[in-house]
């Protein structure tokens, strides 16, 4: 089976922010080059860590955002480091980066500088708000982009304050968008043989995935809020059962449902004809849930869950990490991905990635130690020889 | 210059949001994306008239083929003839009942790309599961990572599994469209919502596989850095997030409080003591937050270089004058409803840039110019399909 991006080479140069979008392509067999400030990029010195044991090699967040990359270190804010890089962009189609709008143009490592070098590079930038407009020079990370996003709104109980979802979600969308970029680029410069510039904002990326806000703001002035597991349709919420919790819908097979209920003398009033009408039921939820609520309680969410599938209900268990990694579809479709970490003598567990191609396969490798392909790369690319890497070295360009 | 994906020819068989959010991102940079839609097929149906569906389907065109018709099968393959590609997110079993499986199209039109998007993908026990964003979220690991400690579980309070799906679908495609560039071959892609989503959380994954340990919620706190959190603001129900990340943040926001008594706490005298008591910290600074608005509380301390956000609404977003100048909002005009305004996309591509020039399409709206000039049917031919419930 082929990678459908072998040769398509890959300069990162970003943080957190961004360094997903690289990832997803180098799964798909892009030579991906991660590109850290000698010592190593800060997010190594984050945990979660393997084993709970702080080390730049160990950091579980800097693995999954850099798994099929090769890596290099390198100071591009010094004259040589600046060299060495536009030597590389000789070579590359794409430079992924999240510096803040201006700092690559002070560099002279701008777009307009870098394509002078290469006309066929597509640069693509990931910032929180954008090369332009009055909020270029804020700043920003998951947090504050969830909240300007209109997301972190819409998350948490009446009663707690907003709530952010977990797992740097707009790292990973404005990365999504990122790579969608990267490859429409790629695919007009089939005909126009030229590169072009991407400018991403996390906050838009974040705010364009927040489904029914604006929609319902901008056609009927409603301003959505948070209401705990309820979907905003009134649709589904999770209800607790002997041990954990089940996302039930609501207005899905009502009969059947009370049918069942009924069958276990758990159906109070629910039997009554006004609740077989979806809008009595939406405009009642609270009095549905908690009859509801009483007969999950006394089930575990297994049962319900498989019973309920059975019966064509759209039921789920609300699943935590040790149960998503033994969830029984996701390891027949070979999903999980053992990676070899020769450093450690042992193999870990990945997600893989989520596509199944007839013709095309995706493949997954350790993330880079720090500085670990810099022989391979400066040397046997660039053709530098042993005692330039080590003076380099020694002078902290690399 | 020509639009990145001009003269890409897409058939969409999508409905709802996934499907339909992965081929908005085609038409929106030039793709030609005809959505089949039918009146006699329930779920086919959905209302053009709704703000719902006209911001996932604007810049398509619309045909309708009722597929419980012998004839419309080979309007069906017709089309498929003309298409560079076939996206679709039903259940399994639909195309294969209506006899549109990738092998059947493939041999009409043998290097076209075909996307199936569905909740559990295409193989294994539960290809056949009803599943929804809700569902998707909850078997992901994402509602029960998203609560408070000691709370039930809440999860996004909007549809983020399907838009997660919706851009792995595109991107997916897009790949393929590369590589059949390159190769002239085209192939099928078979995805599943519950591992696009699952596949952002491997941190979570990764914390269980290799520490055995199960992740438990953990709000909006950051177990590295503090101040870190959400905090109360003047007026009703308004917030700010702050993320302090440097000690030198936490004296330039020591002096925009004005060096209240209290930062000068040993028990804030350092980053990790400041996380040690976080719980305590986090009072003190929403005693401060509570007496200005978000918008101020974000304009002090971005001020001073701290990352701050005024937690925004649906009205705050249209008015943001962020996303005002940087046109992330667009509107055009719509036969029947008048002007409608959506989001445009977060893609700013320089040279092909995505445009926004059609309103999502009423049902079968393209009939004519899809099966008249592109199909090259007869206007007998077109009123005769109509009449017999065919179109």
């Amino acid at each position: 089976m082929k990678l459908a991006l072998d040769g398509l080479r890959i300069l990162d140069l970003a943080d957190e922010k961004g360094m997903f979008c690289s990832r997803l392509l180098g799964d798909m067999g892009a030579d991906v080059i991660k590109v850290e400030p000698p010592g190593g990029d800060p997010l190594r010195q984050r945990g979660p860590y393997l084993g709970e044991v702080p080390h730049p090699g160990r950091s579980l967040n800097f693995w999954h955002l850099n798994a099929s990359k090769r890596g290099i270190t390198l100071d591009i804010e010094s004259d040589e480091g600046k060299e060495i890089l536009k030597r590389l962009v000789v070579t590359a189609d794409v430079v992924v980066e999240t510096f803040p709008p201006g700092y690559l143009d002070k560099l002279g490592l701008s777009y307009h500088d870098l394509s002078k070098v290469n006309p066929r590079l597509i640069l693509a930038s990931i910032t929180g708000f954008g090369q332009t407009g009055p909020r270029k020079n804020f700043h920003c990370d998951d947090l504050v982009a969830s909240a300007l996003g209109g997301q972190m709104y819409l998350s948490g109980e009446r009663d707690t304050p907003p709530l952010k979802p977990y797992g740097q979600q707009s790292y990973h969308i404005a990365s999504l968008f990122a790579a969608i970029g990267i490859l429409l680029a790629l695919l007009s410069r089939r005909f126009s043989g030229r590169g072009q510039y991407l400018d991403l904002s996390l906050v838009e990326a974040t705010a364009a995935v927040t489904e029914h806000v604006n929609i319902r703001y901008h056609d009927e002035g409603v301003v959505a809020k948070r209401q705990g597991s309820l979907s905003w349709s009134g649709a589904f919420r999770a209800f607790p059962c002997r041990n954990g919790y089940i996302m039930l819908s609501l207005f899905r097979n009502w009969e059947t449902l009370v049918e069942w209920l009924l069958s276990e003398g758990m159906e109070q009033d629910l039997k009554q004809e006004k609740w077989r009408h979806e809008e009595t039921r939406r405009l009642n939820l609270g009095h549905i849930a908690s009859v509801l609520e009483r007969w999950t309680k006394i089930h575990s969410a297994d049962e319900l869950c498989q019973r309920g599938q059975l019966m064509g209900f759209p039921w789920a268990k609300v699943c935590s990490p040790k149960h998503v990694v033994s969830n029984p579809q996701l390891k027949e479709r070979r999903f999980f991905t053992p990676l070899i970490h020769p450093e450690l003598g042992k193999k870990i567990t990945y997600a893989g990635a989520p596509y199944k191609f007839s013709k095309l396969s995706w493949r997954i490798f350790k993330p880079p130690l720090i500085g670990e392909h810099n022989d391979e790369i400066y040397q046997g690319e660039l053709g530098l020889s042993a005692k330039k890497v080590h003076a380099l070295a020694s002078r902290g360009i690399i | 210059m020509k639009a990145a994906l001009d003269g890409l020819r897409v058939l969409d068989f999508t409905w709802v949001l996934a499907g339909p959010y992965a081929t908005r991102i085609l038409a929106d940079f030039g793709a030609e994306v005809i959505k089949v839609g039918s009146r006699h097929i329930p779920g086919s149906d959905e209302d053009s008239r709704t703000g719902y569906f006209n911001t996932w389907n604007r810049n398509k065109l619309s045909v309708s083929l009722n597929l419980s018709k012998p004839e419309a099968r080979d309007v069906a393959l017709r089309l498929a003839g003309i298409s560079d590609v076939v996206v679709e997110n039903f259940t399994p079993r639909v195309m294969a009942n209506w006899r549109l499986s990738y092998e059947q199209l493939k041999e009409i039109k043998p290097d076209l790309i075909m996307v199936s998007l569905s909740g559990m993908g295409h193989t294994g026990a539960w290809q056949n599961y009803v599943a929804f964003d809700a569902t998707v979220q909850a078997l992901s690991g994402l509602t029960y990572l998203t609560t408070f400690p000691g709370r039930p579980p809440l999860g996004v309070g909007c549809a983020h599994a399907d838009h997660v799906a919706g851009l792995v679908a595109a991107l997916a495609l897009l790949e393929a469209l590369e590589y059949r560039s390159e190769t002239g071959e085209g192939q099928y892609i078979d995805i599943s919502e519950l591992e696009a989503l699952t596949s952002l959380l491997e941190v979570a994954v990764l914390d269980f596989t290799a520490n055995a340990r199960d992740l438990a919620p953990e709000g909006n706190s950051n177990p590295d850095f503090a101040p870190c959190g959400v905090y109360r603001c003047q007026g009703d129900d308004r917030w700010c997030a702050i993320s302090l990340s440097s000690e030198e943040e936490w004296q330039h926001f020591c002096g925009v409080l004005g060096y209240p008594a209290w930062t000068k706490d040993t028990r804030f005298a350092t980053n990790s003591e400041r996380v040690k008591h976080s719980t305590e910290l986090d009072r003190l600074v929403e005693g401060w937050t509570i007496n200005h608005t978000p918008e101020e509380v974000m304009n002090l301390l971005q001020g001073v270089g701290i990352a701050c956000g005024v937690v925004s609404d649906a009205a705050s977003l249209a008015e943001d004058p962020q996303l005002r100048e940087r046109g992330f909002f667009t509107s055009v005009e719509h036969p029947v409803l008048g002007k409608v305004t959506f989001d445009t996309t977060p893609v700013k591509l320089s040279e092909t840039p995505a445009s926004f020039y059609r309103p999502a399409p009423s049902l079968g709206q393209d009939n004519d110019y899809v099966y008249g000039k592109l199909l090259g049917m007869t206007k007998k031919e077109i009123a005769s399909f109509t009449e017999k419930g065919v179109f």
